[in-house]
């Protein structure tokens, strides 16, 4: 293969690599969204969060592989605790109470890692054994990205088994369409909110503890990726699983290939995507008219 | 309260805004400027908020616009006064809103907060990049206004402390009278029919469409004078305190801790933070932090905010004053 | 003279139709009583009248005028009201500022933003004349949300009614109420209607047989009947379909 199409190849892999990071965070949040109808704005917050607890966690016990493991439970239960004694008590006061108080939360979770961690950025290094590069066809890989593309398709393919697969799955599902139904049939639904706000926190931390590797810790996280995946989900269509799939993708593709292309104006190609898309369907991609 | 002691309180009101630059010092009119603005930024976010039940995660883009817009007229014409620059502020910010309206004015609720988060960002980004127009991280500086004068009669500097501090609150007021009065006229009555049912409204035979974009380009308008002031105050605009997030959350929050069902309620909460901003920046840096704890604090037990704690003390220093007004005819 | 007609009227829900080649002919001044089981399509029949759907197939014309595909606020104009089953109100603004809405309505008064509302008397009469006709009087600064349900209820039709409409069409106004209240309803109804040309879509056939003038029997999104109450009541299709179900309740 020659030099310049690998290196176009290795682009394009790094977009999806940050593609699917990107859908991971997205997903967590589409699911919190269209379960209970609000867009958790603390989401990138917890996503950071994560990156940081993954950073003490190796500070720890020196092993990325725990940190993977434990640092995202731990931001679940982060995010439990935010829906159990925030959210829910702002309910009554209306859906636009609720999403400024997840801003309240999102900014003291954004100053209180300064306080503790302090502002500089934080070296998270990926496990030795996918420190190296990897040949593929004939193309030098980072062994690490390659790493995360599993991942995240693993972590999709539980989600997707859960809930398509289980009882659990189907009543998170019927809740997303009609929660009043569920309660209807006497399903414990506050439970279920619970646990859907748990898993869309603990998505946002893999997430975290997946990209720290490459972006470092650093309190910039939040709004470096966190602007990306609400596109993605503005863009993708509110509720909408395959929608954020599709442009979490396209926001990988047009940020790597941009940042080769058009290095001054890369941030700039994705607004205009996002520009483009509004003006013709504002409800996004694969949204419903409300 | 009677007709009287409302002319007395006007006035009163009209000695203190006088004597005030003389009386406090240039520090603190500098502070009631800038409380000022974010008051009226406050309040035209909350023409949004409050009264249409429309809310906005990118306020910022229209203070922002009507700052960039202010500065950059003063710094490509020669000459400009006060009144030129803020009105090139503001007609920046309306032709941006008359832009982004057909596309906003479509959604509602979390969608419409989140588009206006993603323009806002837009907007910052594109400050930054287009660093020839806008300077970039360092922004637009050191811009003069001229005075303002009718040949023969005054001449006004505004470069003095004092004057400056006159126009930009004489200003403000006007402005928040305009809204003020919006809100009691009957498209007034439309906004609010609009944030508490959009289907009657509609079936009422009132276009909502319409209405939100008669409110939107008010709304963005009074933002853009805000900007416009606060350029002309800092003599700057930088990108961060032009477009940055934090314009656009402060409002939410000044708004949110002074109470959105109140016209005056974002005014209380600009004083508030105006004092918070001075006293907590003395101590600590995370500001930020210290913001969303009071605002997590006041969305869980003060919904209504500020105004809404007031009005719960008026009404029971009035029962109390008619019950001691009754136990007193009792007695006589 | 048929004020409103529909014509082949038909409308989908993700493939599955709701309604099928309704023809629907509503005589101007009568009183138009639309009944069916539970899911026959009677609101969603309201709704694509209305404008709040676009029908999939067919036409809806309203005083001879192709209305079809209309945005609501278009129909409103042209001089239908209706009210909805779930009551939609403005429940933070008073009981006088949700009639006084309907009254700025009526006299074409939306884009005014140069007068103080609270000083338009004409405005303030006739909606003080309104709430007299609701008997809401005693209630008018009380916020909507506030109310207690039948005063809501009498305020959902009030709304549809207080923009002077010539067409009004209500959905399920008694929905909800109790035997004392619906009474209420029934004679409120037909005091303020008098002159106006009204469809009703109503559960109760106390209410439905003391108001209706005609009865159109909807079933599963086709129209069983259309006749007078006594033709309906002894029609057999209807019976089987129906009323029979219903006595067997």
């Amino acid at each position: 293969m020659d030099p310049t199409t690998a290196m176009y190849i290795a682009q394009g892999m790094h977009g999806i690599a940050y593609g699917m990071v990107l859908f991971l965070l997205a997903s967590g949040l589409t699911l919190i969204l269209g379960m209970m109808g609000i867009l958790n704005l603390a989401h990138t917050g917890f996503f950071m969060l994560a990156a940081y607890f993954g950073y003490q966690m190796v500070q720890w016990t020196g092993s990325y592989w725990a940190a993977l493991a434990a640092a995202p439970l731990v931001t679940a239960v982060f995010g439990i605790l935010m829906e159990r004694f925030l959210l829910k008590k702002v309910h009554v006061y209306g859906p636009m109470a609720e999403l400024i108080l997840t801003m309240g939360v999102s900014l003291v979770i954004l100053d209180g890692v300064k306080v503790i961690w302090g502002s500089q950025s934080l070296p998270l290094s990926p496990p030795e054994s996918l420190q190296g590069l990897v040949n593929i066809f004939g193309m030098q890989y980072p062994a690490y990205r390659l790493f995360i593309i599993f991942l995240s398709l693993l972590v999709l393919f539980i989600m997707g088994v859960l809930l398509y697969k289980t009882r659990m799955g189907m009543i998170i599902r019927a809740a997303v369409s009609d929660a009043q139904m569920v309660d209807a049939l006497g399903i414990n639904v506050p439970v279920v909110f619970m646990l859907v706000f748990g898993i869309g926190t603990w998505m946002a931390g893999v997430a975290g503890v997946a990209i720290a590797p490459i972006l470092t810790v650093s309190p910039g996280l939040a709004s470096q990726m966190g602007m990306d995946a609400f596109i993605v989900i503005i863009v993708g269509g509110f509720g909408s699983l395959g929608g954020a799939f599709l442009v979490s993708l396209i926001c990988g593709l047009l940020s790597s290939y941009g940042i080769q292309f058009l290095p001054q104006y890369s941030a700039v190609l994705i607004f205009i995507f996002m520009a483009v898309v509004l003006a013709v369907k504002p409800e996004g991609l694969f949204g419903e008219k409300t | 309260m009677d007709k009287k002691t409302r002319w007395m309180f006007w006035i009163a009101g009209i000695i203190i805004f006088a004597i005030f630059p003389k009386l406090a010092g240039i520090y603190y009119s500098n502070i009631v400027v800038s409380m000022s603005v974010w008051a009226l930024f406050a309040v035209s976010l909350n023409m949004l908020l409050g009264f249409t039940g429309l809310l906005s995660f990118g306020h910022a883009m229209y203070f922002g616009t009507g700052a960039y817009g202010a500065a950059l007229a003063l710094t490509h014409v020669n000459g400009l006064s006060f009144f030129s620059a803020m009105a090139a502020g503001c007609l920046c910010s309306v032709v941006l809103s008359l832009i982004v309206a057909p596309v906003v004015v479509r959604v509602s609720g979390t969608a419409f907060a989140m588009i206006h988060l993603a323009f806002a960002q837009c907007m910052f980004v594109l400050a930054l990049k287009f660093r020839n127009i806008t300077g970039g991280e360092d922004g637009i500086g050191g811009f003069s206004v001229s005075h303002i004068r009718i040949p023969g009669l005054f001449s006004l500097d505004v470069t003095d402390p004092a004057v400056f501090f006159y126009l930009s609150i004489g200003t403000v007021i006007l402005n928040l009278l305009v809204l003020w009065f919006v809100i009691q006229t009957p498209f007034g009555q439309v906004m609010a029919g609009t944030r508490d049912n959009v289907k009657r409204i509609e079936y009422l035979g009132f276009r909502v469409s319409h209405t939100k974009a008669v409110v939107y380009v008010l709304a963005a308008g009074s933002a853009g004078v805000a900007g416009a002031v606060s350029a002309m105050h800092q003599n700057l605009v930088a990108v961060n305190d032009a477009y940055g997030m934090m314009v656009s959350v402060l409002p939410i929050m000044i708004v949110m801790v002074g109470g959105a069902r109140s016209f005056f309620g974002p005014i209380y909460g600009a004083v508030f933070f105006g004092f918070l901003e001075e006293y907590v920046t003395a101590y600590t840096d995370k500001f930020e932090l210290i913001l969303g704890l009071i605002l997590i604090i006041f969305i869980m037990y003060w919904p209504l905010g500020l105004a809404g704690i007031f009005l719960k003390l008026k009404f029971k220093w009035l029962t109390r004053k008619q019950f001691l007004k009754r136990s007193g005819g009792g007695a006589g | 003279m048929n004020i409103l007609e529909t014509r082949n009227l038909e409308h989908e829900f993700n493939g599955y139709s709701v309604l099928k080649k309704v023809n629907l002919e509503i005589r101007k001044g009568e009183t138009h009583a639309i009944i069916g089981p539970n899911g026959a399509g009677k609101t969603t029949l309201f709704n694509v009248i209305s404008g709040m759907y676009t029908p999939s197939k067919g036409k809806v014309i309203f005083k001879k005028k192709d209305i079809t595909g209309f945005k609501a606020y278009k129909i409103q104009r042209l001089g239908m009201g209706r009210s909805f089953q779930i009551t939609a109100t403005f429940d933070n603004l008073t009981a006088f500022q949700n009639i006084r809405m309907a009254v700025l309505s009526r006299k074409g008064i939306r884009f005014n933003l140069f007068r103080f509302v609270d000083k338009m008397n004409d405005v303030t009469t006739e909606t003080i004349n309104v709430l007299q006709n609701l008997d809401l009087w005693e209630a008018c600064h009380t916020p909507a949300g506030m109310l207690s349900y039948g005063k809501q209820r009498s305020l959902e039709i009030g709304m549809a009614l207080a923009t002077d409409p010539d067409l009004v069409m209500l959905d399920e106004p008694a929905a909800g109420m109790s035997a004392d209240e619906t009474h209420t309803a029934v004679s409120l109804i037909k005091k303020l209607t008098k002159e106006k040309t009204v469809v009703i879509i109503e559960h109760d056939m106390d209410v439905v047989f003391s108001l209706a003038d005609r009865i159109t029997v909807l079933n599963h999104g086709t129209i069983l009947a259309t006749g007078i109450p006594k033709e309906i009541k002894a029609n057999k299709d209807v019976q089987a379909a129906y009323l029979g179900r219903l006595e067997d309740e």
